[in-house]
């Protein structure tokens, strides 16, 4: 459990480092609210530059599957979720 | 190559693949019946203007050519902001739609999907389109408010479909299929992502990546083209994307805003080919190409099209047959002065020198910013605002705002902090501009820093934003001093660097904090730093947040042995906050 909560708050803290967010600490992102639109507030700029700091963070490459894409980056938890499957291989990689 | 009028007059070979991605592929003969079909039930909007906003680029391609079949005139909105289709929506006669996702500003006009409900016939009758009739009308920068309309006759593409062709079809082949970033909605992506390709027969991408690795799956299938941005570039060459198959890459087409030529390069690198680079713009159309397998390199005008430099303002006038906005010229070319600072070179060349107004491109995009400020000063919290483009994340343009709060403001700001206010005003610009646009980084500050002519210098706004760290030293709005005292008038700065880590959730100056204040203003009187022996009677009474205007007296003794100061709130000076007398050491 607390290896889980660890990825999300590294999670929360990459983002807030990543996109140069000013006015928002990792701990105030919420785990399972929407990081894109209405949540967070992230657009299609930030879409990219999370990715390339989720590959450079945790070498793990995301999907070529656009639907698949929006999910994963859906909320923290689903990143989390995420990278914690394609660390152990549950996910297999194209 | 079929002339873009005679797309649907039987002269392509229909079983070509028209378009292809998870949607489905198309040949070109659906794409006749596609067209013809949704043209039978667009009849009753016949003269009048139709809303079109696909992410399918196929179904995009047929609600165009359905519109422009049936005679309807298709508006390109730049975005779904609800804002931006509320104020289009009294001019339309229903909308063509792609999404499931319900458009409240529509909800009252009919709107159609262009690839559902119709009745398809089995071999549609022929027909050629009107040289000469309006294709579609585009707009420029983020709000329709004010931001510029540019009508297009199918002339206009059709004749800058053909100079394409004629400059690039040997490199790309004829059956490269076109991979792309970029939606079909703008200018550049309706040319080089959409009609061109049907126009040439190569198939295209319906709905374009957002993430470099979506590109993948197309690659496989033999020859491809890229059409894409700086931006996406950047992604897909950081990602070493489409490197593996580069072999196939035909030819990289970027255009949006500059490409350094350290970006091409590496561009080159990772695909195997020079991007081409095209500049242009919504009104001229295509302008001008180069490409930098070097080092910086100029641009050449395209076919048919010539570039002046405006002597008063020293932007490019650029004279096309693919420009559709300003003077008419001969030959059915128009004049059109760009806000674009150019210098000539040799052999009718040219390099781009920077904008000349305040338009600046946020994720490829045009922005205007005195739209948004326009927008921005709307709100009663705002007494004054100016925008800046900032340097953000990996060197992406961004908005910043430095905003002058009202009266009124100022007690919000007190209570929440910027934080609640930047959140309040993004959430009403939100529905006119693109969420791109809207400003990643907020400045609240008593005056905007205006120089001698009341002039707003952009250098000038973006020191605001310079420090990583939020400033540390109260903004100073009046100082009184007399031999030996000195008043202050301060306001605590909104930004956190005070508030940080003494009571995290409560941004409260800590009496440290205020201790400072006041001996910064002890040494501007002394001339010195202060040599403090002994403090006492030291006292922090109310708490001090965020925002609050402060009177910061301190006075020294005759003898300059011994001092006092006072901290109390400007409005209300019985609102004592810090006291405290002192002792100074003596000369050493």
């Amino acid at each position: 459990m607390a290896a889980t909560e660890s990825l999300e708050s590294e999670i929360k803290e990459m983002i807030v480092e990543a996109l140069v967010l000013e006015d928002v600490k990792p701990a105030e992102i919420e785990t399972e609210a929407p990081l894109f639109l209405d949540g967070l507030g992230l657009d299609s700029i930030d879409a990219l530059e999370l990715a390339m700091a989720l590959e450079e963070r945790y070498g793990v490459a995301i999907e070529d599957d656009p639907e698949r894409n929006q999910e994963i980056f859906a909320s923290v938890k689903s990143l989390a979720d995420f990278v914690r499957g394609q660390l152990e291989g549950a996910t297999p990689q194209s | 190559m079929i002339p873009l009028s005679r797309l649907l007059d039987g002269s392509t070979d229909g079983g070509r693949l028209a378009a292809f991605g998870r949607e489905g592929e198309p040949s070109h003969s659906d794409l006749r019946r596609d067209v013809a079909a949704l043209a039978a039930r667009l009849e009753p909007t016949r003269g009048r203007a139709l809303l079109l906003y696909c992410d399918d680029a196929y179904a995009f391609a047929v609600g165009l050519l359905a519109s422009v079949r049936a005679g309807a005139h298709p508006f390109l909105p730049p975005s779904r902001q609800p804002g931006v289709l509320e104020r289009l929506a009294p001019e339309v006669a229903g909308a063509l739609l792609d999404g499931d996702e319900p458009l409240p500003a529509l909800r009252d006009r009919p709107h159609w999907h262009p690839l559902r409900d119709g009745s398809a016939e089995a071999d549609p009758a022929p027909v050629s389109l009107d040289r000469d009739a309006p294709l579609a009308t585009l707009f420029t920068s983020g709000t329709t408010g004010s931001g510029a309309r540019v009508s297009k006759l199918v002339r206009h593409l059709e004749d800058e479909i053909a100079v394409l062709e004629r400059r690039f079809g040997a490199a790309l082949g004829p059956d490269t299929r076109v991979l792309t970033t970029v939606a079909p909605q703008h200018l550049y992506g309706l040319l080089f992502r959409v009609l061109w390709p049907l126009c040439s027969g190569r198939p295209l991408q319906r709905v374009a990546a957002l993430h470099p690795q979506e590109l993948t799956p197309y690659t496989a299938a033999g020859d491809f083209a890229v059409v894409t941005t700086p931006l996406a570039l950047r992604h897909l060459v950081a990602r070493g994307e489409l490197a593996q198959c580069a072999g196939a890459c035909r030819a990289v087409f970027c255009s949006g805003g500059p490409l350094s030529a350290e970006a091409s390069r590496a561009a080159a690198a990772s695909l195997g080919r020079v991007p081409f680079e095209i500049y242009g713009s919504t009104e001229t159309g295509g302008v001008a190409v180069r490409q930098q397998p070097e080092g910086d390199e100029p641009w050449e005008c395209m076919d048919g099209v010539s570039l002046a430099v405006d002597a008063e303002t020293g932007c490019a006038v650029v004279t096309s047959p693919f420009t559709s906005v300003g003077e008419p010229a001969s030959d059915g070319c128009a004049r059109f002065v760009t806000g674009d600072r150019v210098e000539l070179e040799p052999a009718g060349r040219f390099r781009l020198l920077g904008r000349a107004d305040r338009v600046i491109k946020v994720g490829e995009k045009r922005l205007s910013l005195a739209d948004m400020e326009a927008r921005l000063a709307e709100h009663p919290a705002v007494e004054d605002a100016a925008l800046t483009a900032l340097d953000g994340a990996a060197g992406e343009t961004r908005v910043g705002a430095v905003v002058r709060p009202s009266a009124e403001a100022w007690e919000t700001l007190e209570a929440g902090g910027q934080r609640a206010l930047g959140k309040l005003l993004g959430e009403f610009l939100a529905p006119d501009f693109e969420r791109v646009f809207l400003p990643r980084a907020w400045r609240f500050a008593a005056a905007l820093p205006r120089d001698a002519q009341g002039k707003l210098p952009s250098d000038r706004l973006r020191a605001l934003f310079a420090s990583e760290a939020a400033p540390r030293e109260p903004e100073r709005l009046d100082a009184r001093r007399s031999e030996n005292a000195l008043t202050l008038r301060l306001r605590v700065p909104l930004d956190l660097a005070f508030f940080e880590g003494h009571f995290p959730g409560h941004p409260i100056v800590a009496g440290v904090v205020q201790l400072r204040f006041a001996m910064h203003a002890l040494e501007e009187l002394l001339g010195e730093a202060p040599r403090v022996e002994r403090l006492e009677a030291l006292k922090f009474h109310e708490i001090l947040g965020p925002g609050v205007e402060v009177s910061l007296h301190v006075e020294l003794d005759e003898a300059r042995a011994r001092f006092a100061f006072l901290l109390v709130d400007a409005a209300r000076p019985e609102r004592l906050f810090a006291s405290a007398r002192g002792f100074l050491a003596g000369p050493s």
